[in-house]
Formats: C-alpha cells, sequence, structure tokens
C-alpha cells in the first residue's frame, strides 16, 4: 500500500511539474470529448485546432511567440470535464476553446470564470450559459431560442400545419424542442405529436410507427445526425413519405451515409453556413488546408466553430497586443465588429453571445449534397 | 389494431436480435456464473469486423447475395469466436478459482479496452454498412407491411438458438457442457475436461455474438464503438428475464424485451420506454425470483 | 502488530493531508473526487463487501441525496451542508422502499434489478418527474457550502471537508464492521443458511446494511452537488455504479484499506493515463484486468476475522 501511495505521489508531483514551464508560448486551451460517445467530434476539434495553430505559428505566431494548443479530454461528462477544466487552469492557458454539450460547458464555467480564463464554447447551445452574466465566457455558436425562430419560420414558410416534434431528452435537443413548442403553439400551428426517444439504440420502427399514427406534415427532428439517420433510413423502409426537418445537430455528412442517399433526399435541415458556401477567402483556404492535411473535409460544423473561436481568440490577442483578461473579454465584447470568421462573420454581444443572423435552411439533395435554401 | 400488430412485429425484430446476444450471456453464465460484461463489445466486434471483410473482400459481388452474406456470416462467427476464446484465456481462466465478483471486474475492464480499442483502430467516427445487400422487399402479411430483412432476422435467430438447444442436447460436447455447469468438479471427475468445455462455450457464445453484430450491421446500417454497452445491457436483462442458464429463456426473454419495449413506447411513453422494460422485469422476478422459465442452473452455494 | 499499522495509517493520513499544500488545484480536485469515491465505495462495501448484495444500481441513491441537496437549497435557500441529514433520510427511505420487494432475490437476479432501478431512476431524472428535477439540464446554482461563515469554492477547500467526511466514514463503518450487526452480515455471506439457522433474521440484517449504505451515499450526493454547484442526470449514469462497483472490488471487497485504495485507482488511474490521449481508456481497461490477475482477491483483501481465544496466545478463529 504504502509503495503504491509512494508511486502515485510522485506521479502527481511530476504531472504538477511542467506547468512551471517558462511561458515562451501563448497556449491555447482546448476543451473537447475526446473519448466516450461524442470523440468524433473532440477529435476533429483537436485536428482543426491543431491545423490552425500551425498555419499561424508558419505566418507569425502571436505577439512573437508561438501559439500551443493544450488539448484536455472532458469525456462528455460534467464530472470529468471539471476536472479538464481545472487541469487546463493549471497550465497556463490564455483560452480556452470548448466544449461540446452544454451540461458539460457548464460544469467547468465556474473554474475558468474564477480562474480568469476566456472560455469560447463551440457547441453548447443552452440558453441560460450565457445568461448567468460570466464576464469571461463566449460562444460561436448560436443559442437555441435562435435556432428554435428559424426553425419555426421555416416551418410556417413551407405551409405545414400539424408538427410533430420529436427530441432525443438531452438538454440541447430538449431545449431546442421546447422552444420551437411554444414558439409554435404561439402561431396556432398544431403540435400532433411530442416526445423523446433514446439515443444510442439502433431500431427506431416503433417510435415511427406511434408518429405516423398522428399523422403530421412534418417532423422536426431536433436531436443529433446518427438518429436522425436512422429514422430516415426507417421511415423510407416503412414507405412513409413524411417531410423531416432537422435541428444543426443533424449536419454532418454521415447522416447521408447512414441513412442512405435516397432515404436522406429532400430532408431539411438549419445550420450556420458550411464553409463550402460562405465566398470568403478564409472559409476557401481552410477547407482546402483541412483536406490536404487529414484527407476529408471537416464532417462536424461544430469542429469549425471551435475554429472560429481560436481564430477570434488569437486575433484578439494580436489586437490588445497582451493576454491580459480583462482587456481581451473588452476586445471580444464591445469592440471586435463583424470579424471574417469560418462560418461568417462573428460579433459578440455583452452576453457573450454570437450576434446576428447565423442560421441557413439546407436541404439534402438526391446526391446527398447539402444544398443551402434560398 | 393494425398499429397494435405492428408493433409486435417492430418489437419481435428486435428481440430477435437481444435473444441472439442473450444465448452468448447465458451459454457462459451456465458453465462459469460469470456475468461477461465484455460481451456486448465482442457483439460490436463482430459488427465491425464484418465491416471490413466486407468492403475488403467484397464477396457479396463476387457470390450471389445470399452465398456472400452466409460466408460472411461464417468468416465473422470464426473470427469472434477467436476473439472469445482469447479473451478467457487472458482475462477470465486466471481469476477461475478467485471470488467470482473478480471476475465481473475483469470483464468490465475487457469491455472498456475492447471499445476503446476499436475507436483507436477505426476511428470515433460513426461506420456505415453498403446499402442494397440485403433486399429491401417488404412483404404484405394480412395488411401488415413487413420488411422482408426483419422476417430474415427473426428466422435466423430461431434457427441459431435451435441448432444451439439440440446442439446442446444431443451432442457429447453438449453434455459435457450442462455436466460442466451442474458441477465442474464433478463433471472433472467423471473424466471430462473443463477447460476444453470452458473454451468451447467461449467459441461458441462470442461466435452468437459476433453474428448478431454483424445482422444488426446489415439490416440497420450504422453501427458504433460504444454500441456494444447499450446492447449487452439489453441482452443481459432479456438473459435474466427468461432465466439465466437456460436457452430457451434467453430467446423467450430477449423476444419478450423487445416487445415490451415496442408496447411500452406505442402506448405509454416513448422516453419512458426503458423505465417500463425494467419495471416490468423488477415485477416480473418478484413474482418469479428466477425468471419466467427458471433457471437451469444452482448457483454454487 | 495492530500499533504499526494505525501508525502507518497515521502517517499516510498526514501526508494526504499535506498534499494539497503542494499540489495544483488540478491535484487537489483530483484527490476530491478520489475522495468522494471513496466515500461511494465506502458505502457499497457494507452491502456488496459485508452483506454479499450485488448491488449494480449505487448511483440511484447518491442520485437521490444529490437532488434533494439541489431542490431544497435551490428552491428554499437552505444551506446544502445542513441538508446533509435530510439527504441520509430520503436516500435510505428511497432504498427501503425499493428494497423491500427485491432483497429476497439471489445474487445476479439482485444486481440486474439494481442496475434497473437506476436506470428508472435517472430517466425519472430526465424526464422531470414532479416537475423538479430540471429534466436533461439537471439544476443549476446550487449556493456553495458555508461552514461557520467560511464559504468553501476552492479545491483545497473542498479537500479539506471532503476528506474529514472520508474519515468520518472510515470511522463509522470500521465500527460498524467490529459490532455485533457487521459480524451478522458476514456470517449471513459466508452462509445464509447457517445463519438464519443461528438465529439471525437474514432479510432484516441485509435490508438494513442495504438501507444505510443507500443512505450514506446520499450524504456523498449532497457533498457532490455542493461542489459542482450544478448536477444532471448523466452524472448518475449506470457507469457510475459500475465505478463504485470496481473500485471495490479491485481494491478488497470488505477491506476499508482496500475500498480507500481502490478509489485511488479507479479514479486517479484515469487522471494519470491524461498522457495516453485517446488511448487512456483503453490503457485504463487492461489495466484493470491486469491488476484483478496479479490479485485476484482484490489488492489489499479484507483479512478473515480473528480471535484470541481465552488460553492461547493467538486463536483460529471461530465462527467466522
Amino acid at each position: 500500500m504504502k509503495r503504491v501511495f509512494i508511486a502515485l505521489m510522485a506521479l502527481c508531483l511530476l504531472a504538477g511539474v511542467p506547468t512551471l514551464a517558462a511561458a515562451d508560448s501563448v497556449k491555447i486551451g482546448l476543451m473537447g470529448p475526446m473519448t466516450g460517445p461524442w470523440a468524433s467530434e473532440g477529435q476533429e476539434m483537436k485536428q482543426v485546432l491543431d491545423l490552425l495553430a500551425e498555419d499561424l505559428n508558419a505566418k507569425r505566431g502571436l505577439l512573437g511567440k508561438t501559439v500551443e494548443v493544450v488539448s484536455e479530454d472532458d469525456g462528455g461528462d460534467p464530472r470529468t470535464a471539471a476536472l479538464a477544466a481545472q487541469r487546463l487552469a493549471t497550465q497556463g492557458i490564455v483560452a480556452v476553446i470548448g466544449t461540446y454539450g452544454s451540461s458539460v460547458t457548464e460544469a467547468t464555467q465556474n473554474i475558468y470564470d474564477e480562474s480568469k480564463i476566456i472560455q469560447i464554447a463551440n457547441g453548447s447551445t443552452a440558453i441560460r450559459l450565457t445568461e448567468k452574466g460570466l464576464k469571461y465566457f463566449f460562444r460561436t455558436c448560436p443559442r437555441d431560442d435562435e435556432q428554435g425562430r428559424v426553425a419555426v419560420q421555416t416551418i410556417q414558410k413551407l405551409g405545414f400545419k400539424k408538427v410533430a416534434i420529436l427530441h432525443d431528452n438531452t438538454t440541447y435537443a430538449k431545449g431546442l424542442a421546447d422552444e420551437a413548442k411554444g414558439l409554435l403553439e404561439k402561431e396556432g400551428v398544431e403540435i400532433v405529436f411530442y416526445d423523446a426517444l433514446t439515443p444510442g439504440e439502433r431500431d427506431y420502427t416503433a417510435i415511427l410507427t406511434k408518429m405516423k399514427g398522428a399523422s403530421p406534415d412534418v417532423v422536426f427532428f431536433t436531436g443529433y445526425y446518427p438518429e436522425a439517420g436512422l429514422l430516415l433510413r426507417q421511415k423510407k423502409e416503412m414507405n412513409w413519405p413524411v417531410p423531416f426537418i432537422g435541428g444543426d445537430a443533424t449536419n454532418n455528412p454521415d447522416l447521408v451515409k447512414i441513412a442512405g442517399k435516397d432515404a436522406a433526399e429532400g430532408f431539411y435541415f438549419l445550420s450556420a453556413p458550411l464553409p463550402k458556401d460562405l465566398p470568403t477567402p478564409e472559409a476557401k483556404a481552410f477547407l482546402a488546408e483541412f483536406k490536404k492535411k487529414y484527407g476529408n473535409e471537416p464532417a462536424s460544423i461544430y469542429a469549425v466553430l471551435a475554429g472560429d473561436g481560436f481564430r477570434v481568440i488569437s486575433a484578439a490577442i494580436e489586437a490588445v497586443k497582451s493576454t491580459d483578461p480583462d482587456a481581451l473579454a473588452d476586445y471580444l465584447h464591445n469592440k471586435m465588429k463583424d470579424f471574417p470568421g469560418l462560418t461568417g462573420t462573428l460579433s459578440f454581444n455583452e452576453k457573450g453571445d454570437r450576434v446576428g443572423e447565423v442560421y441557413r435552411v439546407y436541404k439534402v439533395d438526391a446526391d446527398g449534397n447539402f444544398i443551402l435554401q434560398p | 389494431m393494425e398499429e397494435f400488430f405492428q408493433q409486435l412485429t417492430n418489437g419481435l425484430a428486435v428481440g430477435g436480435i437481444y435473444a441472439l446476444i442473450a444465448l452468448g450471456y447465458t451459454m457462459v453464465y451456465g458453465v462459469l456464473k460469470l456475468i461477461n460484461f465484455a460481451h456486448g463489445d465482442l457483439f460490436t466486434i463482430g459488427s465491425y469486423l464484418g465491416l471490413t471483410l466486407l468492403t475488403s473482400l467484397s464477396l457479396t459481388d463476387r457470390l450471389a447475395p445470399a452465398a456472400g452474406v452466409l460466408v460472411l456470416a461464417v468468416m465473422v462467427m470464426g473470427l469472434v469466436a477467436v476473439v472469445g476464446a482469447l479473451l478467457e484465456r487472458v482475462a477470465y481462466r486466471p481469476l477461475r478459482q478467485s471470488p467470482r465478483l473478480s471476475a465481473v471486474v475483469s470483464a468490465l475492464g475487457a469491455s472498456i479496452f475492447f471499445s476503446n480499442a476499436l475507436m483507436l483502430i477505426y476511428g470515433a467516427r460513426f461506420q456505415v454498412y453498403p446499402q442494397g445487400i440485403l433486399p429491401k422487399v417488404a412483404v404484405n402479411i394480412f395488411g401488415l407491411y413487413v420488411p422482408l430483412v426483419r422476417i430474415l432476422i427473426l428466422a435466423a435467430s430461431v434457427v441459431m438458438m435451435l441448432a444451439l438447444y439440440f446442439f446442446i442436447q444431443k451432442t457429447r460436447i453438449g453434455t459435457a457442457i450442462r455436466a460442466a455447469a451442474i458441477d465442474q468438479d464433478a463433471a472433472r471427475l467423471m473424466g471430462i475436461d473443463v477447460d476444453r468445455v470452458i473454451l468451447f462455450v467461449f467459441l461458441i457464445g462470442p461466435a452468437l455474438g459476433g453474428v448478431a453484430g454483424l445482422m444488426v450491421g446489415l439490416h440497420y446500417g450504422q453501427i458504433n464503438f460504444t454500441m456494444g454497452w447499450v446492447y449487452g445491457l439489453k441482452a443481459f436483462t432479456a438473459a435474466i428475464l427468461g432465466g439465466i442458464g437456460n436457452i430457451p429463456g434467453a430467446m423467450v426473454g430477449g423476444i419478450l424485451l423487445g416487445v415490451i419495449e415496442a408496447l411500452g413506447a406505442a402506448y405509454l411513453s416513448i422516453a419512458w420506454k426503458d423505465a417500463i422494460a425494467f419495471g416490468v422485469l423488477i415485477i416480473i422476478l418478484i413474482v418469479r425470483p428466477t425468471g419466467l422459465l427458471g433457471e437451469r442452473v444452482a448457483e454454487k452455494v | 502488530m495492530m500499533e504499526k499499522r494505525t501508525l502507518t495509517y497515521l502517517v499516510l493520513g498526514a501526508v494526504l493531508a499535506l498534499c494539497p499544500l503542494v499540489l495544483n488545484p488540478y491535484w487537489t480536485d483530483v484527490l476530491n473526487n478520489i475522495g468522494l469515491y471513496a466515500a461511494l465505495g465506502l458505502s457499497l462495501n457494507l452491502i456488496v463487501g459485508h452483506a454479499g448484495l450485488f448491488n449494480l444500481g449505487h448511483a440511484a441513491f447518491y442520485a437521490v441525496g444529490a437532488y434533494t441537496a439541489a431542490i431544497l437549497n435551490t428552491m428554499f435557500h437552505i444551506p446544502v451542508l445542513a441538508l446533509l441529514p435530510l439527504c441520509a433520510l430520503t436516500a435510505g427511505i428511497f432504498a427501503l422502499l425499493v428494497a423491500k420487494p427485491i432483497i429476497h432475490l439471489r445474487g445476479d437476479y439482485l444486481c440486474i434489478v439494481t442496475i434497473g432501478v437506476g436506470e428508472i431512476v435517472r430517466i425519472a431524472l430526465i424526464n422531470n418527474i414532479f416537475g423538479i428535477t430540471g429534466g436533461a439540464n439537471g439544476i443549476f446554482g446550487i449556493s456553495r457550502p458555508n461552514l461557520f461563515g467560511l464559504v468553501i469554492r476552492k479545491p483545497h477547500e473542498f479537500f479539506y471537508l471532503i476528506w474529514f467526511f472520508v474519515a468520518a466514514t472510515a470511522f463509522f463503518f470500521h465500527r460498524l464492521e467490529n459490532s455485533r450487526f457487521g459480524r451478522a452480515l458476514n456470517y449471513l455471506r459466508e452462509d445464509e443458511t447457517a445463519a438464519e439457522g443461528s438465529g439471525i433474521d437474514t432479510a432484516h440484517y441485509k435490508l438494513m446494511a442495504f438501507v444505510i449504505g443507500a443512505a450514506w451515499a446520499g450524504m456523498v450526493g449532497n457533498l457532490y452537488a455542493a461542489k459542482m454547484t450544478i448536477i444532471s442526470p448523466e452524472s448518475f449514469s449506470f457507469w457510475e455504479s459500475v465505478l463504485m462497483f470496481t473500485l471495490i472490488i479491485l481494491g478488497g471487497s470488505g477491506s476499508i484499506p482496500g475500498v480507500l485504495l481502490g478509489a485511488f485507482l479507479v479514479i486517479g488511474l484515469p487522471e494519470v493515463f491524461r498522457g495516453f490521449t485517446n488511448a487512456r481508456m483503453m490503457v485504463f481497461g487492461a489495466a484493470m484486468i491486469a491488476m484483478m490477475i496479479f490479485r485476484t482477491g482484490g489488492i489489499l483483501p479484507a483479512k478473515p476475522r480473528r480471535y484470541i481465544l481465552p488460553g492461547r496466545e493467538e486463536g483460529q478463529g471461530g465462527a467466522a
């Protein structure tokens, strides 16, 4: 027991030492799910940040120093995330990018705030994260209420009268579903079905059969792409031609792979504009480089949003010429206007939310491409 | 009423998969009294191996689709059986004489190891089976619309269950497995090579799990390195529901669990579906403490 | 002999108490997590290690305690630590209601039922049962614990609160182990029929073990809620129950030092393995198997009870 304990203590000390290393680089943290069910998101976030940092270092670095990305695994779980945040906070980072899930982000907000580290979340859309008045918290993704509003607009524009809403009981999907439900009811649109599926399963025919019984004009699914793909596929197998609309978590090319092109055709989803649809040279150059380095285009929009977080903070550091968190926060809140991001122009309001119209409507065509709707 | 029967068929198809995985659980449990928590991950390995073999050998193009799938199934069964036997050798055999719960922890460790190893090998993204291997035909049974694949899955599970049942009941090695299940020491005294029996069990159980993984991949298309955990838990529930260690029990339990889930989702609540299934399980166990069909093995006292 | 062991523990305790002074906040927080799981492990150890009940749903009681604290704190602004007894009470009553009809189930049947209870609780929390659990969002804005005017917020402050609680837990379960109650539990774990034959009301004792263990987990839930200030259903998944169970068996079922060591390994190792980045959980899985094979009965297994018989220096234990 004693030996084990001493060994553990030694490990603790060893792991504690590197934090004292000289600060000849600017450190940006990345907190993302590198293991667990959302590992693909976190690993791609890391790819994007590694690429951007490499790029920046090749050009000019930051403040005459090199940029270093320090990444930690949050496992997609609040407790692990709190540890990851403590660990990042001790490593002398200026800012942290991440993370994906809203409740995971929430478990870390206080830790970063108390350590005066700027946090730029990339996938946490729950409304209340920015309602607490935290000075150092920002996010590059829009909020659920914004997305709910666009979803309701879209549903009305397409002329649907009876709507089924299906979510998956995650913070994000439930938030979006509630938001949309409230707005639709206010507009006098009938909600004929409202329930949650269990994510991570393979067979959703029982749910589809039940939903079919309620005969909706359209199904609004607010969950994630693996389930959306299966729903589309199984709906097709059932010969049920109802149109589907998805939230921005369904924006992933793997959706088409899972559903198959014929089943995915005609699927609408909301999303921040994809890099390929942005005319900016930044987005085009980024896509080309990403493809060159990793062999494919980024699959997840959230990874790209993490990239925007990184670009925003490095631009801020250059602009204020320091890594002082108060100056940086002030710059991001008040001075940065219409920064040319990979996902469109970026500015933040006093709460740290991204301002401006972000969402677009996309439709999947017969070849499985995502086509921007006018 | 039509919706009821539709939901019933939905439940039967899901239950068929549960049953197939539960068979492996129950076999291992019958002989070793071990809850093999890594069984769900052997199932996942089966579906990943199936995908690799399918895309790299393009069997279904060279042979007729039916023959191709059959050859594929045999190959997956063989490979997963080898993994199962290795697992037994490395993680379970050293623990055979130690407290039962130690082996459970070893099994949990193996489960973590396998799922994360799959993530490292194949990447964290969802993997997708190519489409159009199984016929997308639907059969019309009394006005009910049932995809042919679902009938095939159920039929395949039933066939394998029956084959396993006769194998255990009628063959020499089957008799040895039953003997070892009742009392390993007595079986050893009767000249049965218990190590060989256990090896056999760890070839058959994982093979069934692996082929279930292949079926899930072929039918649902989308596979993921974490899916074994959910399926494993469901299959374990099914095995207990029917009476663990009991082969027809695993079949009954699996199909029943699938049906309870589908009907619970249809008539009570989708969001509470799993809670309903567990609630039913608990009530059944309160009334029948050793599962529906009872267990066929005595726990060591 | 006894004295030497006590001394070892005292020294180890003193070293541990000095840790926050030399460790950075991250490693201190790792120790806090270890402390929470050590307390959870000790509470589950009474059920699994001593009574021999295969419980894989302990997170349910942990959750009941955490939610009791969170709900009462955010709605009525009762200080979190003042809710400790109430958390124990709600978790204990819940365990009593749940366990009463199922306690007679044998081994693995009990295991699946406890898994079921854990999952039902989690699903109920996600579906915002009674409209008070906040659904998938959980409950946020739980106030920091306040001890005699000192607000506890930093990891090294929590360290002393949590490890004081762990020490109290270890002391309580140590006393319980060596009481009539603890001996009765061990008896029925080793041989239920014989225990019943000797006049031990087995169902009653099992139930008591279950309720005490659950009540204690409820208190740990309170501390967890106070530490995180936000709780959500995903913190109480089946996986948490598995972790608690694993640390007991790995460390040594029925042995308090074993359970403490188990908490260090199960919670600490994944942190130590962060250097392996994406492979860290795979390495952890392999380490679990290796440790189990290396020490099949756990790393620090419980020693069989020994009794000094009159007239002999050191005698063989009678009825265990």
